[in-house]
């Protein structure tokens, strides 16, 4: 196992290697949500740029605009202003049904909790969304099984979630984000809900599923075994990039 | 998959699914059967009065029914009968003299409602002889022989083999009187026409009330599978425009009847609907709340690329599922109910009292079965099955403007 060490990097601008070809990229973004009369503002112009086959960790206290970040690059949620690109493509101008079609096709996600359908076994789960991009039943098996098989859920798969552990639903949800090949898998504390072992093991997983695959990762998260193991780390602080830091494996 | 993931979804709360199904299955078989006894009773109702009225066409003279006049008589009563009789779809023909007048015995006069009539020709319409008490009907002493309501005789104090005097109006208008003898006593059952029904022969009446060959009335009774007012059109050609004569159908004859009925239907529909109505407000109500305890699920689904149409299409998939199976429940159960009342009835005399009558009708020994008309029953499981659907419209509305980070951050 190598060390690690890291560049750090003031918020800000994103840094200019990044910027070319960045998958992702976020220029002043805010979002504003209103608690009755109370104006609470998520993002305060904050700027990003995430490359291909990045495994970025978005971290920071409650309430500094992590999962806000995190939907608003989904397409969940739309920017009070500011824009987002994803691929080269405007997202914040997307009206429901071309934001579905967004989800559908170029974002896998994973959730902290509630990840499955609870009606659906873990393999129905899987290819669900397969099955909305009109996938045949054996299409969808020739992508569902060889990634159960991969997470360690062949034996489990015909269960349904109530019947899973934790770990092994977010592992369901986990083939899900990855079936239909996406270039980004967004992920909201993935692990908040999981113990320290199984945060590992589901991290090691991930790891490796963006070193095989080259899938983007962006997680948010206050977990110090995710943080540990992203290889970009970025801090947010009141809306905006308070840190950018970069953990290179030696 | 989606139809699998409603089904599913459908059972996920099992009793309240249940309660759900069980209301509209209910209210489906109820209504299924409401409508056959309704049907039932209105196709009695019509046979009824279509034979208390004389036939299902009528040959009178001309303004008869309306005046009841004793000079708006068929003059040439032989003639007009024996071409109606001609007339293809005619089953039976039968003549009667109808009058009103006033019976009179040493102890009283009353008020009579007299029918010259052919026993033998009017048992294919109505056999007034099971409502014999005592004598006979018309059998004894065919050329003055008369039989009274059982209230009337009691009335006039007379007893079989007594006289009576009849004071009628000739058709030229002048009074004339006949004597009778009482031959038979008959109890309908209905009060009005116990204490003012009277039969004779037709031969009888026509003596009596020196009317030569003229009759009141030809009653025309239709072969089976031909209506009313085909019959009726094709006698007035047979008559040859039927100058001097008017031909009404039954329904003509009964207006009054006719209008209870639809009165009658039309209220059956606004009660059942409004039976309904109560079912799917409670539909709505549960289907909406499982809507807002699945706010976070729909989120997900919305997140995962269900876009906005296909959730609610999720929705109403489900509503469909349920109203096919509450229908088909609530559709046998109707078939069960109906094969039942069918087979043993329902006597309305049981709930109602002896007397009965509708629209001038005496119902009193109705017994209700159940009748199905394939029309009414398609239209009315067309309008469950869309009722029902539609009830679950808003709750799948409200599904689809759910927004998916709200409905993710929020409902957790």
């Amino acid at each position: 196992m190598g060390g690690t060490h890291t560049i750090e990097q003031t918020a800000g601008v994103t840094p200019g290697t990044w910027e070319n070809g960045a998958l992702i990229r976020v220029r002043e973004l805010s979002r504003i949500y209103y608690q009755g009369e109370i104006e609470v503002h998520a993002l305060r112009g904050t700027d990003l740029d995430i490359g291909e086959g990045e495994f970025t960790a978005l971290a920071g206290p409650s309430g500094s605009g992590k999962t806000t970040l995190l939907n608003v690059i989904g397409a969940l949620d739309r920017p009070t202003s500011g824009r987002v690109e994803v691929a080269g493509r405007d997202i914040t101008g997307l009206d429901k049904g071309q934001a579905a079609e967004f989800r559908l096709n170029t974002v896998g996600f994973i959730f902290q909790a509630y990840n499955l359908v609870p009606v659906l076994s873990a393999y129905e789960n899987a290819e669900f969304t397969l099955l909305l991009r009109g996938m045949s039943a054996t299409e969808r098996r020739a992508l569902v099984e060889p990634l159960m098989e991969r997470v360690g859920l062949v034996d489990m798969m015909h269960r349904k979630p109530h019947e899973l552990s934790g770990g092994q639903q977010q592992r369901a949800a986990i083939v899900r984000a990855l079936a239909t090949s996406p270039r980004i898998v967004l992920a909201d504390e993935p692990t908040a809900n999981l113990d320290s072992e199984t945060s590992g093991s589901l991290l090691d997983l991930m790891l490796e599923l963006n070193a095989e695959l080259g899938t983007t990762f962006v997680f948010s998260t206050h977990d110090p075994a995710v943080i540990e193991r992203a290889r970009r780390l970025v801090e947010l602080l009141d809306g905006r990039v308070h840190r950018d830091s970069v953990s290179a494996v030696a | 998959m989606f139809w699998k993931m409603a089904w599913r979804n459908l059972w996920r709360h099992r009793g309240r699914t249940l309660i759900m199904t069980s209301a509209v299955a209910l209210a489906y078989a109820f209504l299924l059967l409401a409508m056959g006894m309704n049907d039932y009773a209105y196709y009695r109702m019509l046979d009824e009065a279509a034979r208390a009225a004389g036939g299902d066409v009528l040959v009178h003279g001309d303004g008869y029914w309306d005046s009841r006049a004793t000079d708006l008589v068929i003059p040439d009563g032989v003639e007009v009968l024996a071409a109606a009789e001609r007339v293809p779809g005619v089953a039976v023909a039968i003549p009667r003299v109808l009058t009103h007048g006033l019976v009179s015995t040493s102890a009283d006069s009353r008020p009579i409602m007299l029918q010259g009539i052919r026993p033998e020709l009017e048992s294919h319409m109505q056999d007034h002889s099971r409502h014999i008490t005592r004598g006979d009907f018309l059998r004894d002493r065919p050329r003055d022989g008369i039989v009274l309501g059982a209230r009337l005789a009691n009335r006039l104090e007379v007893d079989i083999g007594d006289r009576v005097v009849l004071t009628g109006t000739r058709p030229d208008g002048e009074m004339t009187r006949a004597l009778f003898h009482l031959t038979g006593i008959l109890e309908t059952g209905t009060r009005e026409l116990d204490e003012m029904l009277g039969f004779t022969t037709l031969e009888a009446a026509q003596r009596a009330l020196e009317m030569g060959p003229a009759i009141t009335q030809v009653g025309l009774l239709a072969e089976q599978g031909v209506t009313a007012d085909s019959l009726a059109a094709a006698v007035v050609l047979a008559l040859g425009g039927g100058h001097g004569l008017e031909v009404l159908t039954w329904a003509d004859a009964v207006p009054e009847l006719i209008a209870m009925i639809e009165m009658d239907e039309a209220m059956d529909s606004i009660y059942m609907g409004l039976i309904f109505l109560v079912v799917l407000f409670s539909i709505t109500n549960t289907f909406l709340m499982a809507v807002m305890e699945r706010v976070r699920e729909f989120g997900l689904l919305n997140a995962l690329g269900l876009d906005h149409r296909r959730i609610g299409r999720l929705m109403l998939s489900e509503t469909v599922l349920m109203t096919a199976v509450a229908m088909a429940a609530g559709f046998a159960l109707g078939l069960i109910g109906h094969f039942a009342v069918s087979r043993w009835g329902i006597s309305i005399a049981a709930f109602a009292g002896d007397e009965i009558e509708m629209g001038g009708i005496d119902m009193s020994d109705l017994v209700i079965h159940s009748l199905i008309v394939p029309t009414k029953w398609v239209v009315a499981s067309a309008l469950v099955a869309g009722a029902t659907v539609a009830s679950a419209l808003y709750p799948a509305w409200r599904a689809t403007r759910l927004a998916p980070a709200e409905a993710m951050r929020f409902y957790e």
